[in-house]
């Protein structure tokens, strides 16, 4: 069989299948369509303002990695007029940081972008080896993925920057979307999936310019680039509802790629059917403002991207048991509400009938969250101390074990 | 209650003391595991027909007047049933026919009529070696429930049916308007891209036949088999498929719409029929119990029943490889595996999805059924305030979403078909062109 030929240029040898949709494609074109589409992604979604500065969250890993290098060949082509800067955060994690930090300096170098590194021992007090010491292994990504939250809104203020953008790729957000399904959490989905976080009363807007890029193809980009970047994953296992949710999307991936996206898509649409979400009370007859309307948010997506481990551990086994309680606990609740308002249906009932049944009958109303500042550090929170200071405050009375 | 505690106590035929009592009588050795704790098969059976029963009553309640005009109370409920032959859809036959008997047996009129129905779509699948044919099985069903009348369907039906806007299939340089027999059929659902696809879009002609088998006998509701663990399948399967939008409709029960593509009519019309899932309680793994071991002669044997499988692969399709798979097999999988562990999860999924809402009116939208209905009979000449729906699975289309998610991808092969004819959704659209 005559090698096949790229199905964009035609002319080169077809070298790569892309992953997301199996086009045959050369090296070159492969690389100038993946940062095109970084680019209608930016462009569509109107992240950037010329000469707004922006800070790169960089691990040191791929999808940062990528992410930086996109950027520059972006700002450069396409004369975005930004001024990028590498933002970096030192877990205090041995054998995992000091390599990958060492990555993000020579990238520091190697793009010219002036790198700040923010450890948790100066923001918190307190390493990741320490947290481990104290906690155990169990549930030190919550704590992980909390601290770091912050970190980078923090280390972001100390250099005056209101722009994070981070590496979360496509994978990520559909891996958030199936696992928010798994645990039932409503509200959280339906924040998980917008491309800008933060708002108003935060100081720091997020982003994710590679939502809709493929990890597969990152790597794919980041190899033929010949990127320089680290690639150890974190040496603590993830929490076993992400876990259970990757190796699910990379199973789904296998029989149709287009998989990861549809996930996306339909994970965007249902976002405007929690109830209760301002679109959705519209009836969907106001035009929905262009969705770069930042949606506030204390970012749950990502974790660690750690891969390892499918065993579905303590999380999910808290969970089921939290929920067993919950119906073992049902039948002896009685809905005051409930009980009061049939009464009320059969007395007015020559007056307008109520709908006999809606989608919504059986459902408690979904808590809505106010979104203030923790009082503690002043860090967005919807509650009154944000997880990060009941975090700390745990750890510094020296509790080894604290629910959130 | 406490009476009867104390008689077990006191009474000589109680089990030795290693082993353990059923939680709920308190009577009987506990052998099942029910929902983590240890009943008697007595107490497991009676959870299992409790929680049909108690979803079936609440379908009695909600269409407690069949028909219209006087004398309509009177008139009997008339049910269809959509029979896969698996373990789910069969075990509802056999609890639904439990209820009738007990309710005849109290010298009651049967609450129902139920029509059975199978879509067979073996056909489709010649290579499949299956032992015996769809109707074979069927009259073992008929067999053991003689009070229901069981249907087979051929799948090839739905070429008949004006609710399937048979432009959307085809080619646009296609002359025909739709395929003709079945050997046209089998092709173009062989052309599909994956096997995703065809196991998708065989579902959607699988649920148009079942919902027309509804309205030609004027039946009142469809009930399908789907269990807490199906629908949390079909919740996740349907969201790696891009049908999230259309989620609440198919996960809630209540009433559907039904486009009519009648090709005398310039417009399409609109109706709607009722659709529940009695099952939804219960997980796959207590029904697949009860059909082993707790039903005389067991479901499984008496009537050929594969635990093993989903539905959709066929009577003994053997998986190749897992490229091979559909989305549906993965999640069938995936979710055998969480149930056995976490129960409550997969039945949390289920319940979190029921919680979405139907926006973009349509029937069992939030709160404005009414206006709705109103909506849908005064505005027949006004098609802009029509909701446009998908011309293959019948779901509204999500303008917004489309419109967004072009904006966003830069996608050129979402909606390449413009103008009214022929739309279809994201989902639709993903599975016929991959």
């Amino acid at each position: 069989m005559a090698p096949s030929l790229c199905a964009i240029c035609k002319t080169e040898r077809a070298l790569i299948k892309r992953p997301k949709n199996h086009a045959k494609l050369c090296k070159t074109c492969f690389i100038t369509i993946f940062e095109d589409e970084v680019h209608h992604t930016i462009t569509s979604s109107k992240l950037f303002y010329p000469g707004e500065k922006v800070a790169i969250g960089a691990s040191g890993g791929k999808d940062s990695t990528v992410l930086a290098s996109v950027l520059k060949t972006l700002n450069e082509r396409h004369n975005y007029g930004l001024d990028l800067v590498l933002l970096s955060i030192d877990e205090g994690i041995k054998g995992y940081r000091d390599d990958s930090l060492e990555t993000v300096k020579r990238n520091a170098v190697q793009y010219e972008m002036p790198l700040k590194v923010v450890g948790y021992d100066e923001l918190y007090g307190w390493t990741m080896d320490q947290v481990v010491e104290t906690i155990g292994k169990k549930g030190n990504c919550t704590y992980c993925g909390v601290f770091r939250r912050q970190a980078l809104d923090r280390g972001a203020k100390m250099l005056d920057i209101k722009h994070v953008v981070t590496g979360h790729n496509a994978d990520d957000v559909a891996e958030t979307i199936l696992m928010n399904l798994l645990r039932g959490d409503l509200s959280r989905l339906s924040r998980s999936t917008s491309i800008v976080t933060g708002d108003s009363k935060s100081d720091v807007k997020r982003s994710k310019p590679l939502k809709y890029a493929y990890e597969k193809e990152i790597v794919l980009y980041a190899h033929h680039k010949k990127l320089d970047y680290f690639s150890t994953e974190c040496i603590y296992s993830p929490e076993a509802f992400r876990g259970s949710a990757r190796s699910l999307i990379k199973q789904l991936e296998r029989v149709r790629p287009s998989a990861i996206l549809d996930i996306v898509r339909s994970g965007e649409d249902m976002a405007r059917l929690v109830p209760g979400e301002s679109s959705s009370t519209c009836g969907g007859t106001c035009k929905e403002k262009k969705t770069t309307a930042p949606v506030a948010v204390e970012d749950d997506i990502g974790g660690c991207g750690s891969t390892n481990s499918r065993a579905p551990g303590g999380e999910m086994a808290a969970m089921e048991k939290q929920l067993r309680e919950n119906e073992a606990s049902e039948g002896l609740e009685v809905d005051i509400t409930k009980t009061v308002s049939q009464r009320k249906d059969g007395a007015t009932d020559n007056q307008k009938a109520l709908p006999l049944r809606n989608a919504n009958k059986n459902s408690k109303p979904i808590t809505r969250q106010v979104l203030g500042n923790c009082k503690r550090c002043g860090y967005m929170s919807s509650q009154d101390i944000c997880q990060a200071c009941m975090l700390l405050e745990g750890l510094n009375k020296n509790r080894p074990q604290i629910q959130i | 209650m406490q009476e009867q505690h104390a008689d077990t106590q006191s009474s000589g035929g109680a089990p030795s003391p290693s082993k353990p009592l059923c939680v709920k009588c308190r009577l009987h050795e506990g052998t099942l595991d029910s929902r983590s704790q240890l009943v008697c098969r007595d107490c497991f059976s009676k959870f299992i027909s409790a929680k049909c029963v108690k979803q079936v009553g609440i379908i009695g309640k909600d269409i407690r007047n069949p028909g219209s005009g006087s004398g309509a109370a009177s008139q009997k409920k008339k049910y269809v049933l959509g029979l896969s032959l698996g373990v789910s859809s069969s075990v509802l036959v056999h609890l639904l026919n439990e209820n009738v008997e007990y309710q005849l047996a109290k010298g009651r009129a049967a609450p129902f009529d139920l029509t059975v129905v199978h879509v067979d779509s073996s056909s489709l699948f010649p290579n499949n070696g299956s032992s015996s044919s769809a109707e074979e099985t069927l009259d073992r069903y008929r067999k053991r429930y003689p009070r229901f009348e069981f249907r087979r369907v051929p799948v090839s039906d739905v070429l008949n049916l004006s609710t399937v806007d048979w432009s959307t299939l085809l080619p646009p340089s296609d002359e025909k308007t739709r395929p003709e027999n079945e050997q046209q059929l089998s092709e173009l659902v062989d052309r599909l891209p994956s096997s995703t696809s065809r196991t998708d879009i065989l579902r959607l002609f699988t649920r148009h036949l079942l919902i027309s088998a509804t309205r030609q006998n004027e039946c009142h509701a469809l009930l399908l088999g789907h269990t807490t663990t199906a629908l949390a399948e079909l919740t996740l399967a349907e969201t790696a498929k891009g049908r999230g939008f259309s989620l609440p409709w198919q996960v809630n029960d209540g009433p559907v719409a039904v486009v009519d593509y009648q090709p005398a009519a310039d417009e399409p019309t609109t109706s709607q029929i009722q659709i529940y899932h009695p099952l939804r309680d219960l997980l796959r793994k207590e029904l697949v119990t009860y059909a082993t071991e707790l039903t005389t002669p067991p479901l499984v044997s008496d009537l050929a029943i594969s635990i093993s499988s989903h539905p959709s692969s066929g009577p003994s399709q053997q998986v190749v490889s897992h490229k091979d798979l559909s989305i549906e097999e993965v999640m069938f999988l995936y979710f055998a595996e969480v149930e056995e562990n976490y129960p409550s999860v997969v039945a949390n999924v289920a319940r979190t999805t029921g919680k979405l809402v139907r926006i973009l009116g349509g029937p069992g939208a939030a709160g404005n059924e009414e206006a709705e209905d109103e909506d849908e009979t005064t505005a027949n000449g006004t098609s802009d305030k029509k909701r446009e729906r998908c011309g293959l699975c019948s779901m509204p289309l999500d303008e917004q979403g489309d419109e967004r998610w072009r904006g966003e991808l830069g996608d050129e092969d979402v909606h390449q078909k413009e103008g009214g004819k022929g739309r279809i959704c994201y989902g639709c659209e993903r599975s016929l062109r991959g």
